[in-house]
């Protein structure tokens, strides 16, 4: 080949360098030059011998894709591009948590610190850990719903029964990679989730022995410390990043291997025609699956940018506090599950019984052969699979705070209204508006719609626990639920109502606002609910739910996210 | 193929909108975090000055005894065993008089992270884990936090009176003595003014009046009782005290142990802000000072 000397000498400057640039821009796209783009990017048939295979065939990134695809499998339905989806959500935490950690030291000392300076000195930090957090979210989400699709249309059957396991595998990653990362913030909801998991491990069905060295291995010592959070750290940016990307790539190169499956409806029964493709069956990967996926690469990021800015935000929580346990302590809404099966066999039978499901699902496609991937043929497979999926949502469902351990009434008030952790409606409210005084439940402040709405909340969980005895409080004369009294063994009376059986009968309840310092106020709420039985005692009489709400401490601003509960 | 490379590079159009977006509020927002970061700490120090300070420092960290302010002393009665830390001679002023009393020279910030980590003298514990104490080091802050968010631009304003101490002159400590207002002002007890003697470290530079230890810095104190009457025509020894005590530049002491005493004084100025707390102890320090030369009007 000519120097460019040469050349310019022999063409001229302009023609040279346009010469030279078609050549290096071949050389990039290990076969394609300026004219070859363009005609794919207009949608022209390629010359022959066809330019557009040669990346595949030379370059390193396409080498890894194919050069096409049955038409079949290009659309929407039968792969909803989810497993697309979780390998660029893959790649989307990947990113994003390598930026996070440039400003992020495991340490419990300086952990929950780091989490601040993110958010108040890093530029574009509140993103980057917003984007990180719903991008874990999503990934669980998608990777899940990815193998649901694959059951229904069958896909795991033979020959796909080994992509399947690593898949399995590959769901069980994701999730312990979204929760391992649960516990780096070092806040109160990291703590006491990764410590309610961990005691599973004190469960599991194994001599008392192996299951103590377990939980001291995961815990990095007698209880979660530094050297567990180091450890969770580690899990988090190193081993599993590294599983999931060996698991990753078998799994990819099976299904290139297999060919993705065509819709049940188009093959005959017992065959497998995925990999024998008719010419005008074919879409090429160039032009028409780059620009697709490039199409959602786009669609995705911006779904995730926008919603990271102004919809969900990740939940920042106050300092780990090891002696202090917050009320009703829940899991990630994607383990959730696990919380609910608690409530319906023992501790060791549900820590059992997981690793058991892992290993059924994984070697599912070895049992269930049946040779027929159609949706008429697999009436009790499909039945089967739709009645774990109710299972699992009520399982979850079970998991939640809406179906918890009740403590006393009061306290279920004040964790609504006043919760020790997190945003409330009450902590949302404009510092300006917290206008000191008393205020009732479900009083109607003149010109203050914000505190309005906080004792209406007020008011609302006060329905949910009082109920009315006789003609009621005088003090408070609300119409709660009439009474239902149930008598104790110890021959106490518990009053209940239509939502809960320890209710507060005629309760008396006030909002308190004082100020503490110049710049910060007191709220305290007050509850008095004499016994009825001896009505010169008090059954409840409290002023501990207290809170204190900083001019500066911008609740209201996280209360805008679709996702705090405000 | 056409319709996917519009949506895409319409797509990409707007992320890079909403990006701008987000670039452009990012430094009033990152202001907003900070002060959210430090509103939180202080809320997170409320809690812990309740549970853990107001004891002896009283809820409204003024110190002031009574039972609406919390404070418990070992008998169980309402007195405030701390000092004031809702107050003007901590917060205020650069730097603040009691960083200048303990001979402070870092920020009040440190000085009070210092004191609620590591404790000071016998009745302050030591707070932080670090020394044997119940507080994580964040929790530390957050106190630290929480009694620096006192010093208001309302407490700094003025600076609150101290203790009206009498002119100095020939018959000063006369008129000291004899003050019923705004507190009465009783015979010295020289046991007691040995106790302030010690705590406030005269002996550190003046040694012991009654000879067991030398003075190294300042002047003996061993015949203070008479050649204090000396000094300056028409003083009392006890006026001479009096006002060496509130005023150590108002003369230089001739003889030191190493040699002529400097000029300025090297004795700290403060004690007049320190007894203004209780004008008693310079009663107490003038009856331990003269030993049987004492006189109460």
């Amino acid at each position: 080949m000519a120097t460019i000397f040469e050349q310019i000498n022999e063409m001229g400057l302009k023609q040279a360098l346009v010469t030279k640039t078609d050549e290096v821009v071949e050389r990039i796209t290990a076969g394609m030059n300026i004219s070859d783009i363009r005609g794919a990017l207009r949608g022209d048939e390629p010359r022959r011998p066809n330019p557009r295979l040669r990346p595949h065939a030379d370059g390193f990134w396409f080498h890894i894709r194919p050069s096409f695809y049955h038409t079949e499998v290009t659309h929407i339905y039968p792969t909803f591009r989810l497993g697309w989806l979780s390998t660029f959500m893959m790649v989307w935490e990947t990113i994003t948590g390598i930026l996070l950690m440039i400003f992020y030291t495991p340490s419990p000392l300086i952990a929950y610190g780091d989490m601040w300076n993110i958010l108040s000195n890093v530029p574009l930090g509140q993103l980057m850990r917003n984007m990180h957090r719903l991008g874990a979210e999503v990934m669980v989400l998608v990777v899940a719903l990815h193998m649901l699709r694959t059951f229904i249309t069958g896909s795991y059957k033979k020959p796909r029964q080994f992509t399947w396991a690593t898949g399995v595998i590959l769901l069980t990653l994701t999730a312990l990679l979204s929760f391992s990362g649960y516990l780096l913030p070092w806040d109160q909801l990291a703590y006491w989730a990764l410590t309610v998991f961990l005691s599973g491990a004190d469960a599991a069905p194994a001599p008392p022995a192996v299951n103590q060295t377990v939980l001291f291995i995961l815990q990095g010592g007698p209880a979660l410390g530094a050297g567990g959070l180091l450890r969770w750290y580690l899990f988090h940016v190193l081993l599993m990043p590294l599983l999931l990307g060996v698991f990753f790539f078998v799994h990819y190169y099976k299904v290139i291997l297999h060919g993705l499956s065509l819709p049940p409806g188009r093959e005959e029964i017992g065959e497998d025609t995925a990999k024998r493709v008719p010419k005008d069956e074919r879409t090429y990967f160039t032009p028409d699956i780059l620009t697709s996926e490039l199409m959602w690469t786009a669609l995705i990021t911006l779904f995730l940018i926008a919603g990271s800015l102004w919809f969900w935000d990740a939940p920042l929580e106050t300092h780990a506090d090891p002696v202090v346990t917050p009320l009703h302590v829940v899991a990630p809404w994607y383990l959730s599950w696990s919380q609910g099966w608690l409530k319906l066999a023992p501790k060791t039978i549900v820590v059992g019984f997981i690793p058991l499901l892992l290993v059924a699902f994984i070697v599912m496609p070895y049992f269930e052969v049946g040779k027929s991937r159609r949706y008429a043929d697999r009436r009790l497979g499909l039945s089967v699979s739709f009645l774990f999926i109710a299972f699992m949502l009520v399982s979850n469902w079970m998991g939640t705070p809406e179906f918890r351990v009740e403590s006393s009434p009061e306290r279920e008030v004040s964790q609504g209204v006043l919760p020790q952790e997190g945003p409330s409606v009450l902590k949302g409210v404009p510092y300006e508006h917290l206008v000191l005084g008393t205020y009732v439940p479900g009083q109607v402040i003149d010109d203050n719609p914000h505190l309005t709405r906080a004792l209406a909340v007020f008011y609302n969980s006060m329905y949910r626990q009082s109920c009315k005895l006789g003609d009621g409080n005088p003090d408070l004369p609300y119409d709660w639920y009439p009474c239902k009294e149930e008598v104790l063994e110890n021959g106490e009376i518990r009053y209940g109502n239509h939502f809960t059986d320890n209710a507060m009968p005629n309760p008396y309840a006030e909002l308190r606002i004082t100020q503490e310092q110049d710049n910060m106020v007191k709220l305290t709420l007050y509850y008095e609910v004499v016994n009825p039985q001896k009505p010169d005692e008090f059954l409840i009489l409290s002023d501990e739910a207290v809170g204190y709400r900083h001019e500066d401490s911008l609740y209201e601003e996280e209360c805008q996210f679709l996702n705090k509960n405000c | 193929m056409q319709v996917k490379v519009v949506i895409g590079t319409v797509a990409f159009m707007l992320t890079m909108i909403v990006l701008g977006y987000a670039a452009l509020r990012e430094p009033t927002r990152l202001e907003d975090f900070a002060g959210a970061a430090h509103g939180r700490s202080v809320e997170q120090g409320a809690y812990l000055y309740v549970n853990n300070c107001a004891t002896c420092h009283g809820i409204d960290g003024t110190a002031t005894s009574g039972e609406e302010n919390g404070c418990r002393d070992a008998n169980g009665d309402p007195n405030c065993l701390g000092l004031p830390l809702n107050n003007y001679f901590l917060l205020c002023g650069n730097p603040p008089r009691r960083s200048i009393d303990l001979g402070w020279e870092g920020t009040t910030e440190n000085l009070i992270k210092k004191t609620v980590a590591a404790g000071r003298g016998a009745i302050m514990p030591a707070w932080s884990s670090d020394f044997g104490g119940p507080m994580r080091p964040d929790q530390v802050q957050n106190v630290t936090n929480y009694v620096l968010n006192w010093g208001s631009e309302e407490l700094c304003a003025e600076e609150p009176i101290t203790f009206p101490w009498p002119e100095f002159g020939p018959g000063a400590a006369e008129a000291f003595q004899s003050l019923t207002d705004p507190v009465e002002v009783v015979a010295g007890d020289p046991e007691l003014g040995a106790q302030v003697y010690l705590s406030n470290g005269c002996n550190a530079c003046h040694g012991l009046p009654d000879g067991t230890a030398a003075a190294t810095v300042g002047p003996s104190l061993a015949e203070i009782a008479t050649n204090g009457a000396e000094r300056i025509a028409g003083y009392s020894a006890q006026d001479y005290i009096y006002e060496s005590i509130l005023a150590p530049n108002a003369f230089i002491s001739p003889e030191c142990p190493n040699g002529p005493c400097t000029s300025p004084s090297l004795m700290p100025g403060t004690f007049a802000l320190t007894f203004s707390r209780n004008p008693q102890d310079m009663a107490n320090l003038l009856a331990y000072l003269m030993g049987d030369a004492y006189t109460h009007p």
